[in-house]
């Protein structure tokens, strides 16, 4: 029993990272635009995170200080591929490699030290008295609540039930329909564009004042890349994006416990199990249910640039 | 009299090289600015890298070294990108490739050298090739998105090759942590220290070109790239083809690892790929997927990367000139989606 509460504390614990990250793919993916900086955006709000707490030791600050890096940093990207409509791809790995390599300089003098102040657990009272649940989930940080219920919830009524959630998703699917149709579609995928990136780098803070917590150059390590993957396994909703995460997370944390308790696998082995169980789960549903793969689509204009005057 | 921009759906080729040499000058720029903030002389390591790069033939040799894998890893993403598909594993199938060279070149002696080198060869392009059959099969089979599996493969080799590198493998003579023993065949030296495997990278490329180019097999599989349901209801063997390059694309890659073991390194290490892969997709992407391009594509990465070598004996970090590289790119971008513009007047005569 308390193992399984214990995979399932690490598994939230773990997914979370990779369900802010995955959120805010989401936002990006569902207007039209592939952002595949995310590995970059994430670095760039660890070390900022990490960078804000040492200065003044409150995490609620560093967190805010990593979305405001991600969402500057995202006006940049969008200004790049919507503004001026560059390859989405092309500047995502620019992204990445830029994010990267600016965390790493910046986090020199920081690097190895524990982050001096992180989120503390709240445990929230009755729920966590819930048997195996209970001090699995109704015991994390403050984030974890944020980013498996509030969010999500928020985000998929945003895009499901209301008239602005209809208006994005035809953003991403016919972009030219939806100019016809007087919407402003610039507009919204630059916003929505840098607000995907600014969950990324909150994702990135996750990291170093929640679960690390501490910063070290390879701390992401494909973090950001899984992210990615999670959005397309989890068919672009971000409800699913979460679920996603929390089964990744439940990967890990097995990984974790066969470590612990000396499983007689090489720790090279076990460290596949999240990049083979991700590849494993895109691969298996479509094979399974082949009406998976209409309901998983992508958006049908996702990666293509608008050009109102062009067909 | 007013003017207003125009886009043309392709570039003139001449206005494309300005745009990309106009948006390198301004990436350096920006990074020399931020530069000399830190307190360096960015116009003084800027001398510094020019003269050691092109001042003298060793400097020229170790860019024949970098352009090799280079133009393998920016071929295969290339070739995937004619029939609409993105091979982001070539780094994996780079490492794959380099494990089963390794495998093959530690494990029989004796064997004559010209024998050996196809042998090697062979077992490049399978790993390459094998890395690659999963994604391949679920892409083909049940359209399964091949960016992520194949992505996602990348972190499995890796964790592969330091796993055998610093576990069974590893070399217990040397005091190296994550490195195999010496493998016992090397590609011979073409031009100072480069080594054959730069010809070869070349003539490959040639020969991709041509393959797309000149046959029918090229044609469909340009076809199926730019409209796959035109070429289902053209009779074209889609699935067929997607199998046939993605797995030719796999084995590129996989030999970019085999000459980096055998031509370069001589030993399977951690770090061997040296993120050669992640750099073919932008080979590839400069190129815009065609096979011919990339090998200036890959000379232009290959000085990029030269001077991050150099930048970092002058006290510069890999990771600032990382997010160099990454500025120089993201200008790029934006250049070769400049270039598509064109100022035309208007006013002077009714729309």
């Amino acid at each position: 029993m308390d193992l399984i509460t214990g995979i399932l504390s690490t598994a939230f614990l773990a997914g979370g990272v990779l369900a802010l990250a995955a959120l805010g793919e989401v936002l990006a993916e569902r207007v039209g635009v592939v952002n595949l900086g995310v590995e970059g955006l994430m670095a760039l709000g660890a070390i900022t995170g990490i960078a804000t707490v040492v200065a003044y030791p409150s995490p609620t600050l560093g967190f805010l200080a990593a979305l405001g890096v991600g969402f500057l940093f995202g006006c940049l990207f969008a200004l790049a591929t919507v503004t001026w409509r560059a390859n989405q791809i092309l500047c995502g790995l620019a992204l990445t490699l830029i994010g990267t390599g600016l965390a790493a300089t910046v986090g020199k003098a920081y690097s190895g030290t524990p982050s001096p102040a992180v989120f503390g657990r709240v445990e929230i009272p009755l729920l966590v008295d819930i048997p195996v649940i209970g001090r699995a989930f109704f015991a994390q940080n403050v984030l974890v609540y944020l980013i498996f219920i509030i969010l999500p919830v928020g985000l998929h009524l945003l895009m499901f039930r209301t008239r602005h959630g209809l208006n994005l998703r035809a953003v991403g699917e016919n972009p030219a329909a939806a100019d016809a149709a007087g919407i402003a579609v610039q507009r919204i995928r630059f916003w929505y564009v840098a607000a995907g990136a600014a969950l990324a780098a909150g994702a990135g803070a996750y990291l170093t004042l929640a679960f690390v917590p501490s910063w070290s150059e390879g701390v992401v390590a494909g973090r950001g890349w899984i992210a990615v993957a999670l959005v397309i396994f989890a068919g672009y909703r971000p409800l699913n994006a979460v679920l996603a995460a929390l089964l990744f997370g439940v990967i890990t944390a097995l990984g974790f416990v066969g470590q612990a308790r000396n499983w007689p696998i090489a720790p090279a082995f076990l460290s596949m199990l999240p990049y083979l169980g991700t590849i494993g789960f895109i691969i298996v549903p479509v094979i399974a249910w082949h009406r998976m793969r209409q309901w998983m689509a992508a958006p049908a204009a996702l990666g293509e640039p608008y050009f109102r005057d062009v067909r | 009299m007013s003017y207003r921009l125009q886009r043309l759906p392709s570039a003139h080729p001449g206005i494309a090289v300005l745009a990309r040499l106009v948006a390198i000058v301004l990436a350096l720029v920006i990074a020399g600015i931020a530069l000399a903030f830190t307190g360096a002389r960015p116009l003084a390591l800027g001398v510094q890298v020019i003269s050691s790069t092109f001042g003298s033939s060793f400097g020229l040799e170790d860019l024949g070294l970098l352009v090799t894998p280079l133009i393998f890893t920016g071929l295969a993403v290339a070739l995937t990108q004619r029939i609409g598909i993105w091979n982001i594993g070539a780094e994996g199938q780079f490492y794959l490739g380099a494990f089963f060279a390794t495998w093959l070149g530690t494990s029989i002696a004796g064997a004559p050298l010209p024998l050996m080198l196809v042998a090697l060869f062979l077992a490049g392009a399978l790993g390459g090739a094998l890395w690659i059959l999963i994604p391949t099969l679920a892409r083909a089979y049940a359209d399964v998105n091949e960016l992520i599996t194949t992505l996602l493969l990348n972190f499995v080799a890796t964790l592969l090759v330091y796993y055998v590198s610093t576990g069974p493998w590893r070399d217990a003579k040397s005091n190296m942590l994550a490195s195999t023993a010496r493998i016992r065949y090397e590609v011979p030296e073409f031009w100072g220290i480069v080594h054959w495997g730069f010809p070869v990278a070349v003539l490959m490329a040639l020969g991709v070109a041509a393959l797309l180019a000149y046959t029918r097999w090229g044609y469909e599989v340009r076809i199926a790239g730019a409209n796959p349901q035109a070429a289902r209801y053209a009779g074209m063997p889609v699935r067929r083809r997607i199998i046939v390059v993605m797995l030719l694309s796999g084995a590129i890659a996989g030999v970019a690892g085999m000459f980096e073991v055998a031509g370069t390194v001589h030993r399977l290490q951690g770090g061997i790929s040296n993120n050669f892969g992640y750099l073919g997709i932008m080979v590839a992407v400069l190129a815009r997927g065609s096979a011919l391009a990339v090998i200036p594509a890959a000379a232009m990465m290959a000085v990029i990367l030269n001077a991050g070598i150099i930048l970092q004996t002058q006290g510069i970090t890999t990771s600032t000139v990382l997010a160099i590289t990454g500025l120089v790119l993201f200008f790029t971008a934006i250049g070769d989606e400049a270039a598509h513009y064109r100022l035309v007047r208007t006013g002077a005569q009714p729309a």
